[in-house]
């Protein structure tokens, strides 16, 4: 009987062995799937995350940015990271005169050199 | 909580402390020490009520612990059984009347066995889980008469 098997030098291959398979994991999968516990109570507590009987937060409030992960490089850091981002005030006529001043101190240096 | 009724398990137990000064707590861990083991009977301290049929409630109940006995209680799934291990948590105990305290415990929710000591017995405990694992078997639909067949097959 062909049924499209495909084979080679190592072994062989065929779609609609793939197909029954495929097909026979599902049904055990559906299986398994019905005998779960079908009596919880849908809409209450019980589908809810159990986080030490505390309260479910917000998404937002529960949210950890990847800023926390370094938290501890910043912390060690502090005393350099804090006065760079006072400077990083985040106005243009901040940081246009900040490129004034050092052009100002280059020039001058250049120039008494 | 299980697949089919041939492969059912047996009872799994989650521990609420609400308050309670740790003596009781102390002899729940004195349960699955090698002198007692109930781990041998299929009892087990599990970290979750998602995974409990019962939940094992110590302390008086004070006002911070009030809504995670409430929620707790609801988030164990059904047919459950609550067993208030302790006096605090039978009656107040020595903190009975206290500003602090809301309970006990059967003022909050429903609870179907008393172990009243204090401390408790492990002992003791053991009898409670076996009072709340016959009434676990009435409401799984078991009759009286399975349920003393299976009484007899444990004493075996």
């Amino acid at each position: 009987m062909n049924i499209g098997l495909l084979e080679t030098g190592s072994g062989y291959w065929n779609a609609i062995i793939w197909v029954l398979v495929t097909i026979i994991v599902g049904i055990g999968v559906l299986w398994l799937r019905n005998k779960g516990e079908g009596s919880y109570k849908k809409d209450t507590n019980q589908t809810k995350p159990f986080l030490s009987g505390n309260p479910e937060v917000s998404k937002e409030d529960s949210h950890v940015g990847a800023s926390h992960i370094y938290w501890g490089f910043t912390e060690a850091l502090k005393n350099y990271y804090e006065p760079l981002i006072k400077l990083h005030t985040g106005d243009i006529n901040d940081y246009s005169g900040w490129i004034v001043l050092v052009m100002a101190i280059i020039f001058i240096i250049v120039g008494v050199s | 909580m299980k697949l089919d009724k041939y492969l059912d398990r047996s009872l799994w137990v989650f521990h609420l402390n609400t308050g309670s000064c740790n003596g009781c707590d102390i002899e729940i861990v004195a349960l699955l020490t090698p002198r007692y083991d109930v781990e041998r009977f299929g009892i087990k301290l599990v970290g979750s009520p998602k995974h409990a049929d019962i939940l094992l409630v110590t302390g008086p109940v004070n006002r911070k612990m009030l809504p995670r006995l409430k929620l707790i209680y609801e988030q164990t799934p059904d047919p459950k059984a609550v067993i208030v291990v302790g006096t605090c948590g039978t009656s107040g105990g020595v903190f009975y009347d206290s500003y602090n305290i809301v309970g006990p415990v059967d003022k909050h929710i429903p609870v179907d066995v008393y172990v009243p000591g204090c401390p408790i017995r492990p002992e003791a405990i053991i009898n409670g889980v076996l009072k709340a694992w016959l009434k676990l078997e009435r409401l799984r639909g078991s009759s009286g008469a399975e349920i003393e067949k299976k009484i007899e097959e444990v004493s075996a």
